[in-house]
């Protein structure tokens, strides 16, 4: 009791070292009260807008060694990234796992669109089987025009409704459902190959960005197509008539012949038919080899059809599942797979947008560092200048009996009823502030903002979290800061008590 | 108690030297004395004849550079800093020349204050002890003053405080340098006189260094020092009877 009575009675004694401390410590929480409270909004929201929306929490991405976003991009610079080899395997142990609340498997490249010989547009396209999409996104995707098409369909687009829009503009005329388009990869690893596919149905994307809002939904066979992956088809391939006829006379051997195909296939690339790039065989081509495997009696029932190709398995977890621990549990069965597929978290499948507020939190919490150390240094020197003051006061303690932990503690004491105060009042003022900022919101100058912002105006969020987090912040800097002095008062030898004040 | 241990300070050929600048200062050479338990003792000689430099050994805040120094019967030279801490807490009361009360604490906090650091409250019940702080205050004559702060009291009045406070553990020693340097003669004589009363009240030991040879006579044991050594060592009943 009486060193709470001495800590705070030394706090008013010595009032222009605890006004300088405590200006500088209540500053310091209310502008990290604020940073942090701007931060975790822009991340809260980006994180709300890609988890429910585009990505879920967490995703199993093809063998790649870098992060990969769900666009298809890959930080290795891949054109196409690889499907996930064994994923009946990850699929048999996500349906097991209880942290697991839903999967999506899914395809991502870029496609052009066009419209005859004319491109009226491209961008990002999901591979998806519809009814497993609106399930896992149900809360982020509303049918505006057309229909969800149905398992039977085949070769279709969905596309949003700022995709219809550009589209119309470019080609001229309406854009939406049932207008058949022609879908071209843009990869060069799986050449260029032109799908036919008609539009089911124009959607929304509730919450979405400039970029996220252009996304179309292809059913996957026709996404494997364009991205090589068509011997890695789940259904059947149904010929039309023409196309059976020419898969009827078509010869291989005759294909490398001398001026072989130059009569078979006037155009290979019109024709839709590539016959280079590795790994990569075209759908007309599997039909063919199907058809001579189930010519050669035994041979087609004993090959077993190869399980369909996806590049992604997103994964939305259980309430309460800790997303870092089911991430390392999981990266441990793929290591033990060996088969190089990827685990990662929403950040890295989000791509630029998120990387960019994750580092401005990182540059923040640097900026916030080099501050930290500043102020360490001040507040250090301020009270090594108190204890020098007080060499009097704590030689008369020690005379009297009082232990090195005695005099330890009243500093320790001291410093934390300053950091108390000033962060009350520091956690005050930023409270003002942010009520302030949530009156009028900071609206985003531009689209890049408006991404980070996760939309056109940011309303920061006060959370106790963040209040905490800066407080505990100041009064670990202060508790360090009070270290060194501490060390110089133990150092004050009882005699000095009597060499007068 | 035996005849040794009637014997509450022994000093046995103590040298005490140090550093200043470049020149070594010899502060005693080779001191010798002891101090019977209940004795009023006055450490007397002009500045710089080493007399802080006796209370301070005695007060274990300092160490001799040779000779030994025996407090309560503890050679001080072997014992470490939390022991020597203990000592000076439980053993010996402190009166300073500038007083050295704690400015933030009020009266009765700074009387208690030697009862209260680290858990030496548990040594007596709050009740008991909170009688005994107010005992020593009504004792030095401040009972009225219980509740100001330091800076509101005279220099007799501090003086008077830190008395109380030097005799709230019951030490066996209480030291006091230059107890009356700070103060008007009237005043000093009226602290004098309350530390003699102190001293015949407790049965405590009270040992103080003073110049002024008009309050040396009033001690029951004189120790006179002279560039570090003693010239002078008489109790006052001898010299009466020479």
């Amino acid at each position: 009791m009486i060193l709470f009575r001495m800590a705070y009675g030394n706090l008013f004694l010595h009032k222009a070292k605890s006004v300088l401390l405590g200006t500088i410590m209540c500053l310091g929480i209310a502008v990290l009260f604020v940073g942090n409270s701007l931060i975790d909004t822009a991340i809260g929201g980006l994180k709300k807008m890609f988890v429910e929306g585009y990505t879920g929490d967490v995703m199993v991405t093809g063998p790649t060694s870098f992060p990969t976003t769900i666009f298809g991009e890959t930080a290795g610079g891949e054109e196409v990234l690889p499907h996930i080899a064994a994923f009946s395997s990850y699929s048999e142990r996500l349906s097991a796992d209880r942290n697991v609340a839903a999967t999506l498997p899914m395809l991502s490249g870029q496609v052009a669109m066009g419209l005859g010989e004319q491109v009226i547009g491209q961008g990002s396209a999901f591979g998806v089987d519809i009814a497993d999409y609106r399930n896992f996104f149900s809360g982020n995707i509303s049918l505006v025009k057309g229909q969800w098409p149905s398992g039977g369909d085949q070769a279709w687009i969905i596309i949003s409704e700022m995709s219809a829009q550009m589209l119309s503009k470019v080609a001229g005329k309406n854009i939406g459902a049932g207008e058949k388009i022609v879908l071209s990869a843009l990869g060069d690893t799986a050449g260029t190959v032109i799908r036919e596919v008609e539009v089911a149905g124009v959607v929304k994307f509730n919450q979405s960005s400039q970029e996220l809002a252009r996304i179309s939904l292809v059913d996957a066979d026709t996404m494997r197509d364009l991205l090589g992956f068509a011997s890695l088809r789940d259904g059947q391939i149904v010929l039309t008539e023409k196309q059976a006829e020419f898969v009827e006379a078509f010869d291989p051997e005759a294909l490398f012949g001398d001026e072989a195909g130059a009569d078979v296939i006037a155009d290979p690339e019109k024709e839709g038919i590539v016959l280079e790039g590795s790994g990569f065989v075209d759908p007309f081509l599997s039909a063919v080899e199907a058809k001579d495997a189930a010519a050669v009696p035994g041979e087609g029932a004993l090959a077993a059809p190869p399980e369909p190709a996806w590049q992604f398995i997103l994964i939305r977890l259980g309430s309460g599942a800790n997303a870092t621990r089911f991430m390392d549990g999981l990266k441990a069965f793929a290591a033990g797979l060996d088969q190089g597929a990827h685990v990662q978290d929403w950040v890295a499948g989000a791509g630029t947008v998120a990387r960019t507020a994750v580092t401005i939190r990182l540059v923040f919490d640097l900026m916030v560092s080099i501050v930290a150390v500043i102020v360490i240094m001040i507040t250090m020197n301020v009270l090594v200048v108190s204890i020098s003051e007080r060499v009097p006061e704590i030689g008369t303690l020690r005379a009297l009996g009082a232990k090195k932990r005695f005099i330890r503690r009243m500093i320790l004491l001291e410093t934390s009823f300053l950091a108390i105060i000033a962060g009350l009042a520091g956690v005050f003022l930023g409270y003002l502030a942010l009520m302030v900022l949530r009156r009028s919101g900071i609206e985003a100058p531009n689209l890049f903002f408006e991404a980070i912002f996760a939309g056109k105006k940011l309303v920061p969020s006060i959370s106790a979290g963040a209040a905490l987090q800066a407080f505990l912040w100041i009064f670990g800097m202060s508790i360090l800061s009070s270290l060194y002095p501490i060390a110089i008062a133990l150092r004050i030898r009882p005699v000095v008590a009597m060499q007068g004040e | 108690m035996d005849g040794q241990n009637q014997y509450v300070v022994r000093l046995n050929d103590v040298h005490k030297s140090y550093a200043l600048g470049k020149t070594e200062v010899l502060a005693l050479q080779g001191v010798s004395f002891d101090i019977l338990k209940g004795d009023f003792i006055s450490i007397a000689g002009p500045s710089g004849s080493g007399k802080t430099t006796v209370l301070n050994l005695i007060g274990c805040v300092d160490t001799a550079t040779s000779g030994s120094v025996t407090i309560l019967g503890q050679r001080t030279d072997s014992l470490g800093d939390e022991k020597l801490t203990a000592l000076r807490h439980k053993g010996i009361g402190f009166i300073f020349q500038t007083f050295n009360l704690i400015p933030v604490l009020n009266i009765r906090e700074n009387v208690e204050l030697p009862a209260l650091l680290d858990g030496s409250d548990l040594d007596m019940p709050k009740n008991e002890r909170q009688e005994w702080v107010d005992h020593l205050i009504e004792s030095v004559g401040l009972a009225d003053r219980m509740k100001h702060k330091p800076a509101e009291l005279s220099g007799g009045q501090r003086q008077r405080i830190a008395i109380a406070r030097a005799l709230v553990m019951r030490p066996p020693i209480v030291l006091a340098d230059e107890p009356t340097a700070n103060l008007d003669s009237a005043t000093g004589e009226s602290i004098l006189a309350l530390m003699k009363r102190m001293n015949r009240e407790f049965g405590t030991t009270f040992i103080f260094s003073t110049h002024d040879q008009g309050i040396v006579d009033i001690a029951d044991h004189v120790i006179r020092l002279k560039d570090g050594k003693i010239v002078e060592n008489y109790r006052a009943e001898e010299k009466a009877s020479s």
